[in-house]
C-alpha cells in the first residue's frame, strides 16, 4: 500500500485552539490535583496556540497581558534563590495583588519544571525579562542539584529524576550560564539512568521510556561544547534504534516496550531522534495519521483514538507535527492544515520562540 | 486527563441530553467545591505560616490530602507536624501514628497509583519507624514486620498494574533496604512468576535483567560458570525465552530481553552468538512451515542484529563475506515487511558496504 492510498483527514486547528482557550480560562472541580502544575497546564495551552499561529490573531492583546502578569506574579525569591512557583495556591494571602517578587516561606518554594515552562511560556508572549532575578535563578538551580548530580523539584526535597534535570539544563541553556549547575555530575547522573536497551529511565535501574529517553538526549544536545559530552557512535545508533522500534503499527510512538501508541511520545520519541539526526528514519506520513485519528470531535487532541483530550497531549502532537510535517497529496482532506513553522526540539519550542528566549533571557 | 467537555457515552447507551437547569445545577455544585477547597487551601497555608501543629492543624492536611494527593505542600507540612509533636512521645506512639499514615496513604495510592507524593510519604514513614523496641533493644520485629508488609503491597499494586514502574521502582527501593534481605533467588522466582503470567510484561523481564545482573556481579553467579561450566542456569534461561517466543513471536519484550543477555557477555558473545542465531533460525523456519504468511520480523531483526554483532566484533573469526550477504538480504526483506522503519533498513544496508 502506497503512502497516497490512506487520504489524511485535516487536522481541525480551530477545534484545537478553542480547547486550549477554554482550559486557560479555567479548570473544573474535577481537575483540583492539577492545581500545583498549573504553570504547566498554561503553558501547553499558550504553547498550542503558538505553534498553531493563533495567538496573535486571536486573543486580543490585552488579555495576552494578563497571562504575562500572571506568570510573573508566581517569581518568588528566598533563601534558596529565585524561580517560579506552580501556582497562586502557594501563597496563602497572595493571588492577583502578590506582588511581583513576593518573597516565599519554608516549603513555599518555586518548583524547578515551573519554572522552566515559566521562562518559555514569557518567550512566547515575547516579554523582554527585564524582571527576571538572573542571579536568583542561578542560586536556585544550585539549591536543588543533589550529591548524585540529579535535581530535585524543589530546594532539598521532591522527586528528583532526569525530568528536572533537563529543565536545570534548559534554564541555564537560555541563560546561556552554567555557572548554576555542575555539569560533569549532572551528565554523569544521566549515564547511570541508561539501560541496555539503549534508552534511558527516570532514575538509575528504571526500564528505558520515551519522555526521560528525549530528556537525556536533549540535556546532552544542549551541554555546551566545553564539557563535551557525547555518546559513542555504537550507543547513538543503539537508542536510534531502540527509539524506531517504538514506532508502533498504528503510526504513533509508544512510550515503552509492549505499551500502547501514545500521541505524546509522538513528540518525545520524534524529538530525541531528531536531535540524533535521525529524524528521516521517521515515517512521518503515518506518525500524522495516528495524531489525526486521535483528535476529539469537539477540539483537542487525545492520547490515543477515543480517548479524552488534553492540552499536554494537544500540546505535545503539535510539536511533534511541527518536527514530522507529513507529506501531503490532492487526495488529502486539506492539506493545508498540516504546515507548521519549524520547532527547535532542544528547547521544545518554535524556532521563532527559542530565538527569542536565547536573545533577551541572558544578562546584558 | 477528562476534558470537562466530554460527553458521556456507554456502548448501546443513548447520549443523554442535559436539560439547561441540569448544567446549571451542575455548575453550582461546580463552583461550591471549588469554593470549599480553596478555603480549605488558604486555612491550611495561614496554619503552616503560623507554625500551627496542632491535631486540627494535622487533621485538615488529612482533608485536604484526600481532594488533592498532589498538593505536595501540605504533605511537607504533615511531615513538619510529626516532627513536631510525635517524635517527642514513646516509641510505641510513633510506630502507631506512622502505621496509620501507612493505611491512609495505601487508600490513596489505590485511586492515585501514579502519584510520587504518596510513594514518597510512605518511604517517609518506613523510614522513620523507630529501629529498636524500648522494653527490648534487641527486638526489631515491628520494623520488620512494616517492611514485609510493605512488599506485600507493593505485590498487591503490581498485580493490579503490572507495568507500573513506580510500583516496580519501590519494590527495588524495599529489596534493597529491608532490614531483613531477601535473597535474590527469590526475586528471581518472582520475576518468573510475573512473566510465566504474561510474557509481555517487560517490567518483569526487566527486573530479571536487574536481579541476574547483580548476581553475576556479586559472584553469587559466577558469570563464568554460570555462562560456561554451569549450562543450567543459562540453560534454563534461554528455555524460558524460547517458550516466550514461541507463545507469541511478535511480543518486543522477549526480543528485548534476548538481546540483553546476549550482550551482556562479551567474552562468549562469539559462541553464545552461534547459538542463538540457530535457536532464532529454528523458530523462524517453524513460523513459516506453519503457513505464518508474514515472516516474523522480530526473529529476522534479531538475526541481523547478532550477525552484525560478530561482523563488528569477530571480523577475523567467521566468513565476514558470507555473514554480510545474509545480512544484506535480510535486510532488503525487512523493508518490505516493515515499511514503518524502511528507511532505517536501508541505512544499515549502506552501513554494511562501508
Amino acid at each position: 500500500m502506497s503512502e497516497q492510498d490512506t487520504q489524511l483527514p485535516a487536522l481541525s486547528r480551530a477545534g484545537h485552539a478553542s480547547h486550549c482557550f477554554r482550559f486557560i480560562n479555567g479548570l473544573p472541580a474535577a481537575k483540583t490535583d492539577l492545581d500545583p502544575s498549573r504553570l504547566a497546564i498554561a503553558f501547553y495551552c499558550i504553547g498550542s496556540l503558538d505553534l498553531l499561529g493563533e495567538l496573535e490573531g486571536r486573543i486580543p492583546q490585552a488579555e495576552r497581558e494578563s497571562w504575562r502578569e500572571w506568570v510573573w506574579e508566581q517569581q518568588a525569591g528566598g533563601k534558596h534563590g529565585t524561580g517560579f512557583r506552580p501556582s497562586p495556591f502557594m501563597v496563602a494571602q497572595g493571588g492577583p495583588s502578590a506582588p511581583p517578587m513576593a518573597n516565599y516561606a519554608h516549603c513555599d518554594t518555586p518548583h524547578i519544571i515551573m519554572t522552566y515552562t515559566a521562562l518559555l511560556t514569557l518567550a512566547i508572549l515575547r516579554d523582554d525579562f527585564s524582571i527576571l532575578d538572573r542571579s536568583g535563578l542561578l542560586k536556585f538551580l544550585r539549591a536543588c542539584q543533589r550529591e548524585d548530580g540529579s535535581f530535585s523539584t524543589t530546594p532539598g526535597s521532591g522527586e528528583s529524576d532526569l525530568r528536572t534535570l533537563y529543565c536545570a539544563f534548559a534554564i541555564s541553556s537560555m541563560l546561556n550560564d552554567w555557572s548554576g549547575i555542575d555539569v560533569p555530575r549532572a551528565t554523569s547522573f544521566i549515564a547511570l539512568c541508561r539501560t541496555y536497551e539503549g534508552g534511558y529511565g527516570q532514575s538509575p535501574f528504571c526500564e528505558a521510556q520515551g519522555g526521560t529517553t528525549y530528556i537525556a538526549i536533549a540535556s546532552l544536545g544542549l551541554v555546551p561544547s566545553t564539557f563535551s559530552q557525547r555518546l559513542t557512535t555504537s550507543e547513538r545508533q543503539k537508542t536510534i534504534q531502540w527509539l524506531l522500534s517504538n514506532q508502533h503499527e498504528s503510526g504513533g510512538f509508544c512510550g515503552r516496550t509492549n505499551k500502547d501508541a501514545d500521541a505524546c511520545y509522538c513528540f518525545w520519541c520524534g524529538a530525541a531522534l531528531k536531535i540524533l539526526g535521525a529524524g528521516n528514519f521517521v515515517d512521518a506520513r503515518a506518525l500524522a495519521g495516528f495524531i489525526a485519528r486521535c483528535q476529539f470531535k469537539f477540539g483537542g487532541i487525545a492520547k490515543a483514538p477515543g480517548e479524552t483530550p488534553d492540552p499536554y497531549h494537544t500540546y505535545l502532537s503539535l510539536a511533534a507535527l511541527s518536527m514530522y510535517p507529513p507529506k501531503t497529496f490532492d487526495g488529502d482532506a486539506r492539506p493545508e492544515s498540516w504546515t507548521f513553522d519549524s520547532l527547535d526540539p532542544l528547547l521544545n519550542a518554535r524556532i521563532g520562540t527559542a530565538v527569542w528566549a536565547r536573545k533577551y533571557i541572558p544578562a546584558v | 486527563m477528562r476534558s470537562p467537555y466530554s460527553l458521556q457515552r456507554k456502548h448501546g447507551v443513548k447520549r443523554i441530553r442535559q436539560t439547561a437547569q441540569d448544567r446549571e445545577a451542575k455548575r453550582q455544585r461546580e463552583q461550591s467545591r471549588i469554593k470549599d477547597y480553596l478555603a480549605l487551601t488558604n486555612v491550611i497555608l495561614t496554619g503552616k505560616k503560623n507554625k500551627d501543629w496542632s491535631e486540627d492543624a494535622f487533621n485538615l492536611t488529612t482533608r485536604i490530602l484526600q481532594l488533592n494527593p498532589e498538593f505536595y505542600t501540605a504533605w511537607n507540612y504533615r511531615r513538619n507536624i510529626f516532627a513536631w509533636i510525635n517524635f517527642a512521645s514513646s516509641h510505641q506512639g510513633i510506630l502507631k501514628i506512622l502505621s496509620e499514615d501507612l493505611s491512609m496513604t495505601m487508600t490513596a495510592l489505590k485511586a492515585h497509583p501514579k502519584v510520587y507524593w504518596i510513594w514518597n510519604h510512605r518511604r517517609w514513614c518506613l523510614e522513620n519507624i523507630p529501629d529498636l523496641s524500648e522494653s527490648d533493644p534487641n527486638d526489631n520485629t515491628w520494623k520488620k514486620e512494616a517492611w514485609d508488609r510493605e512488599l506485600f503491597v507493593v505485590e498487591k499494586m503490581l498485580d493490579s498494574d503490572p507495568r507500573n514502574f513506580h510500583a516496580w521502582d519501590y519494590r527495588r527501593y524495599i529489596l534493597a533496604n529491608m532490614p531483613i534481605p531477601r535473597p535474590p533467588a527469590s526475586e528471581l522466582a518472582y520475576t518468573s512468576r510475573k512473566i510465566e503470567s504474561n510474557f509481555s510484561n517487560f517490567s518483569a523481564w526487566h527486573q530479571r535483567s536487574k536481579v541476574l545482573s547483580s548476581l553475576w556481579e556479586s559472584g553469587d553467579l559466577d558469570e563464568s560458570k554460570s555462562k560456561e561450566k554451569d549450562r543450567n542456569i543459562w540453560c534454563a534461561e534461554f528455555e524460558l525465552i524460547r517458550n516466550a517466543m514461541y507463545t507469541d513471536p511478535n511480543d518486543q519484550s522477549v526480543w528485548m530481553y534476548h538481546r540483553w543477555l546476549v550482550g551482556s557477555s562479551k567474552s562468549c558473545l562469539l559462541v553464545i552468538a552461534h547459538h542463538l542465531i540457530a535457536s532464532v533460525r529454528e523458530c523462524h523456519c517453524c513460523l513459516s512451515s506453519n503457513n505464518f504468511n508474514v515472516f516474523n520480523i522480530g526473529c529476522m531483526e534479531s538475526i541481523v542484529c547478532y550477525k552484525r554483532m560478530l561482523i563488528k566484533d569477530h571480523a577475523t573469526d567467521v566468513d565476514l563475506a558470507m555473514l554480510t550477504r545474509e545480512c544484506n538480504g535480510m535486510l532488503q526483506q525487512l523493508q518490505e515487511l516493515d515499511p514503518l522503519r524502511r528507511r532505517r533498513y536501508e541505512d544499515l544496508v549502506g552501513t554494511l558496504l562501508k
